[in-house]
């Protein structure tokens, strides 16, 4: 009752398995509400399975994720999720506008028609990140930077209180990176609370106000400044615990 | 000229001729609408080879349902084609998550080992005209119109299988309509799915529910193997024609009334089984959607480039 | 009045298709009114002397060794429903074989649906690669297009005048009856065709299939090898039509290869005990529709394989579900005796060592658990030689009167700190190397305790240059305490 306004995500001592071969070990990470989080790590190194965990896509094995303080997956409504452009079926029969508006469908409910001010709104959405023009357009004849841009609108419709953006930066071109840096900030300083998945080391330390440095461990966490050191990053690009995730693959493979 | 005028009005010179092949047409319209509404939900969610196990494997629920109680009423029929869908789904499952089988195999070994049972159960009960294993394999629509007539109080409403997969086919067009953006939204994009709370596994189960029941509906009609062209051909080819989903789930009205049409013509030209006729046609309408279809044709250039820069 | 002609012959030809299905099930059931009952039946089969049952057995051993063996490659590159398309999509080319030669030829047939299954093949990689159509779809669509021409052009060929082809079920559900001896080169050339290509194309099938990619960088033509793979795997369907059908032949295909699978992971070994089962079912089939007179050969095959699948899948002595279940039974209970062990040194270790055998209801307070419980965990601690049990002594008065002394054996002592070695080394592992908080390490060390071999523990003494200390700060039981049994505390090595 102290805290009237619960945090957005605690992961606690969370464990997760791909194929019998631990991807995550033992994460824990309190994430305040309004912080713009940038989730650096190696290739393989958990980073969007850490996401599509709390998403629930991907099963854990141990510990558990709150959100909003609810431990079950109930406030899973409340989260805006960008996947990764490779996930997504481009060639799926929905233009850039159908896409957009299903983000208003939480608003709307599944059954009742689309409204006017939906349609205004996703417009509006779809305005912000530049793609009014492109509005009718199949979604597989958009160039790669629209097409982040089109999900990062659909984001935008949902209204949601905390976004999990896996790689929005890959792929995309210079003008788009410069639109979503910008959105992101903003999105921000309306109190909303972000964790982009991010792998370009150049840019992290400007993008973002907390890093999280993953490794199959959660190597560090912390304001940018404070994080984004020689040491910590040797650490979480300096190869793997190869004990811990020899052992922690016998270990799931006990189960 | 006359020839082609012969293949034109062929099936339709008298009036008892017309009654009959119009009985047909209406089922094979009704049969090719209801798989293609439920084939389009299917095909976006790469499930095509999962519809054709599940038609397969839901033969010995069928055949036990027949032979439990003696007619081809759907009701039975449907709950039994229910129960083997679901052993053939859950045993596709349970074997591609907890043996080294890779699903592709373990989907393959399900649905024949299930389709195998139904035909040595099939034969087990010999010398039966109704439900034998040439109507499994490709139906026989042909005898659609020697069903039993309908009759309400004293009012002959009928062809009773007409009826019945009428019935069928006005599930699925409204359960389309009124599920369509839940079925959307879990198609396109899980994660979207599940942010918006909306209970993904329900939708997964209904739509294999509704499968069921469309595959039991056309089962006698067109057989198990033959429905899979009734849900792929509609959808592939509308896919080259739109590229939003509303007018290729409206297509396939249009597509159903010229598939059967073109089913009756053919077979009766060629004396070709009708069931297969209907699939040939879909199958030849299919090739020029995909060669000059104007979203995403072989032949289209403006679609050439598309292509050449997504690859 | 030509309705009424077109009616009859329609309806006609619908009762001769019936009459014909329902005929064909009668002679697919090896008809032989002589045999009078089962027993008689079996040993017919099994005297093996009637020349049309030696081909028959020949000829289903041989196709359940083909399919196998195809088996074996289909299954372990994923292709399992690649091979049921195929299997439909040679359906036509037996009508266009029949209509080109004008004659059952085994031959022509058979030319003309490799020749038709290849074309398949052919168009689903071509609208894979120039259309957004997706495999799936594209799979089914030629599986049932392609199945859909085959069942119009066969069924019209029925219908032609003389009779036309044999049966239209025959290449739908197989059959054994219709099998002759001049159908027999076909099935033999296929096996030598498969043995060959699998002896010299060894190394170039599993550089291509395991990475691609590679396998074009060294100069392997790739491509080559799959459109003859497919083309060898369209032979084998077709060769094995005859008996199996069409309907069925990618279940003798995938089942056998995924029974081996089950067993073992090399490719040699599965190529053999795949062809091993395929030929088993396939004669256990066989046997059963002869038997019964009564089934059709080709779906009691696949029964067949079936049933053989599901006991490997069952009781196969390593990945088996019943002997898995009782493994995981027994590492349940030896969890739970480590664990017992593990607790008495604990008690033993809160004495500071200074006695040697403690009484239940220490133990019972330490792994909280209830009496009953705790009672079953000691006695198979005392069955198993890690502990005695001897009456209570006078010499310590505040002990409850009925309770007796429990004291651990040399090896059960060795257990003890094992776990306890293994317990504490985890603890500082993950503290010191992965840097977990000292209070989050006990729950993971608890389970990591039981499963790290004795090697993993000499790498974690050598990467934590053998520490005595756990970041509890208690005392790590080293190799000499082991050896030097209960009686020297680790506490006295330490100090």
């Amino acid at each position: 009752m102290t805290n009237p306004i619960p945090i957005p995500l605690e992961i606690h001592d969370l464990t997760v398995a791909y194929e019998h071969k631990p991807v995550l070990y033992g994460i824990d990470l309190k994430v305040e509400q309004g912080s713009l989080v940038g989730i650096i790590g190696p290739n393989g190194a958990g980073k969007s399975t850490l996401i599509k965990t709390v998403m629930g896509m991907i099963k854990q094995e141990d510990g558990y994720i709150k959100i909003f303080g609810n431990k079950n997956h109930k406030a899973i409504t409340r989260i805006g999720y960008v996947p990764q452009r490779e996930s997504v079926d481009w060639d799926f029969p929905v233009t850039a506008m159908d896409v957009v508006l299903m983000g208003r469908f939480g608003h709307t409910g599944w059954f009742r028609r689309i409204n006017k001010r939906d349609r205004t709104f996703a417009s509006a959405c779809l305005e912000q990140m530049n793609l009014l023009p492109y509005a009718d357009r199949q979604i597989g004849n958009l160039s790669g930077g629209q097409q982040q841009r089109v999900f990062l609108a659909r984001a935008l419709a949902q209204q949601s209180d905390l976004y999990l953006m896996d790689e929005p930066f890959e792929g995309v071109d210079a003008v788009t990176e410069k639109t979503i840096v910008a959105l992101l900030k903003q999105l921000r300083d309306q109190g909303k609370t972000l964790m982009v998945v991010h792998h370009d080391l150049s840019t992290a330390k400007e993008y973002f106000d907390q890093l999280a440095l993953l490794n199959m461990r959660l190597v560090a966490y912390g304001n940018t400044n404070e994080v984004f050191t020689n040491e910590l990053l040797q650490r979480t690009y300096g190869g793997k615990l190869t004990v811990l995730s020899e052992v922690g693959s016998r270990k799931v493979n006990s189960h | 000229m006359s020839f082609f005028w012969e293949i034109l009005q062929g099936p339709w010179e008298t009036p008892s001729q017309v009654s009959w092949n119009l009985q047909i047409m209406i089922m094979g319209s009704l049969v090719c609408l209801s798989c293609g509404l439920v084939g389009t939900f299917v095909v976006i969610r790469r499930m095509a080879l999962l519809g054709d196990a599940i038609s397969h494997g839901i033969l010995p629920g069928i055949v036990l349902a027949y032979l439990f109680t003696g007619s081809l009423s759907p009701g039975p029929m449907w709950i039994g084609a229910c129960l083997a869908g679901l052993g053939c789904g859950v045993s596709i499952e349970w074997l591609s998550t907890r043996t080294p089988l890779r699903e592709d195999a373990a989907m393959g070994l399900t649905f024949t080992s299930f389709f195998a049972l139904g035909i040595v159960l099939l034969s087990l009960q010999a010398g039966n005209v109704h439900l034998d294993p040439a109507c499994v394999l490709y139906g026989d629509i042909g005898l659609i119109p020697l069903e039993k007539e309908l009759k309400l109080w004293n009012y002959t409403l009928g062809n009773q299988s007409i009826w019945s997969t009428g019935l069928v086919c006005l599930t699925t067009v409204i359960s389309s309509f009124v599920l369509y953006r839940l079925l959307l939204v879990t198609s396109f994009d899980l994660s979207l799915a599940k942010s918006l709370g909306m209970p993904v596994l329900c939708v997964q189960y209904g739509l294999m529910l509704l499968l069921a029941l469309v595959i039991v509906a056309s089962f006698e009609s067109v057989g198990v193997i033959l429905v899979l062209a009734m849900m792929i051909l509609p959808s592939v080819s509308s896919a080259f024609l739109f590229d939003r989903l509303p007018p290729i789930l409206i297509s396939c009205v249009p597509w159903s009334i010229l598939y059967s049409i073109g089913g009756i013509h053919l077979a009766h030209w060629t004396d070709f089984p009708i069931s297969a006729s209907m699939a040939l046609v879909g199958s030849i309408l299919f090739i020029p959607c995909c060669l000059f279809g104007p979203k995403g044709g072989v032949l289209r250039k403006s679609n050439m480039q598309t292509g050449q820069r997504i690859s | 009045m030509s309705w009424v002609c077109q009616f009859y012959k329609f309806k006609y030809l619908l009762l001769i298709l019936v009459g014909w299905s329902a005929h064909q099930l009668q002679a697919d059931q090896i008809i032989d009114a002589s045999a009078k009952d089962w027993m008689d039946r079996a040993l017919r089969f099994w005297s093996f002397d009637e020349p049309s049952l030696q081909v028959i057995v020949v000829g289903v051993l041989l196709v359940g060794t083909n399919c196998g063996l195809m088996g074996g490659y289909i299954v372990t590159r994923r292709l399992s429903m690649f091979g049921d398309t195929l299997s439909h999509a040679v359906l036509p080319g037996i009508a266009v074989g029949y209509i080109i030669s004008q004659s059952r030829n085994q031959w022509g047939l058979m030319l003309g649906a490799t020749l038709s299954g290849f074309i398949g093949v052919a168009i689903i990689s071509l609208l894979k690669k120039y259309t957004k159509i997706k495999a799936d779809s594209a799979m089914g669509l030629i599986l049932a297009s392609f199945y859909a021409l085959g069942i119009c052009l066969l069924s019209h060929l029925q219908q032609a005048p003389g009779g036309g082809i044999a049966n239209l079920e025959n290449y739908l559900f197989g059959s054994l009856v219709g099998l002759s001896q001049s159908d027999l080169p076909a099935i033999i050339a296929c096996l030598c065709l498969i043995v060959l290509t699998f002896i010299l194309l060894k190394k170039e099938l599993l550089v291509s299939g395991f990475d691609p990619s590679f396998a074009r960088s060294i100069g392997l033509p790739v491509d080559i090898i799959q459109f003859f793979l497919w083309a060898l795997l369209a032979f084998c369907i077709v060769s094995s039509l005859q008996i199996i059908g069409v309907v069925l032949v990618s279940a003798l295909l995938i089942i056998p290869a995924a029974t081996s699978w089950l067993l073992t992971h090399r490719m040699s070994h599965l190529l053999i005990l795949s062809a091993v089962i395929g030929s088993l079912s396939a004669l256990m089939g066989c046997f059963f529709s002869f038997l019964t007179n009564h089934l059709p050969a080709g779906p009691t095959i696949i029964l067949c394989s079936t049933f053989i699948f599901l006991m490997v899948l069952f009781c196969s002595p390593y990945r088996g579900i019943i002997p898995a279940w009782a493994r995981s039974r027994k590492r349940a209970q030896r969890i739970r005796l480590e664990n017992t062990l593990k607790a008495s040194y604990q008690v033993l270790e809160e004495f500071g060592f200074g006695q040697e055998s403690f009484t239940q209801s220490h133990l019972a307070r330490r792994r909280g658990k209830s009496d009953g419980e705790i009672e079953q965990e000691v006695y198979a601690m005392i069955r198993q030689g890690f502990a005695t049990r001897t009456a209570k002594t006078q010499d310590q008065p505040n002990e409850l009167p009925s309770e007796n002394m429990i004291s651990l054996t040399p090896s059960g002592w060795e257990v003890a700190c094992r776990m306890i070695r293994n317990h504490r080394l985890w603890e500082l592992y993950l503290t010191n190397e992965a840097s977990y908080a000292p209070d989050h390490v006990h729950d993971d060390a608890e389970k990591i305790e039981h499963i790290i071999g004795e090697k993993t523990v000499r790498q974690l003494e050598r990467i934590l240059e053998n520490p005595r200390m756990d970041p509890h700060g208690k005392p790590i039981p080293g190799r000499d305490d082991i050896d030097r049994g209960w009686a020297s505390s680790p506490s006295s090595s330490i100090q």
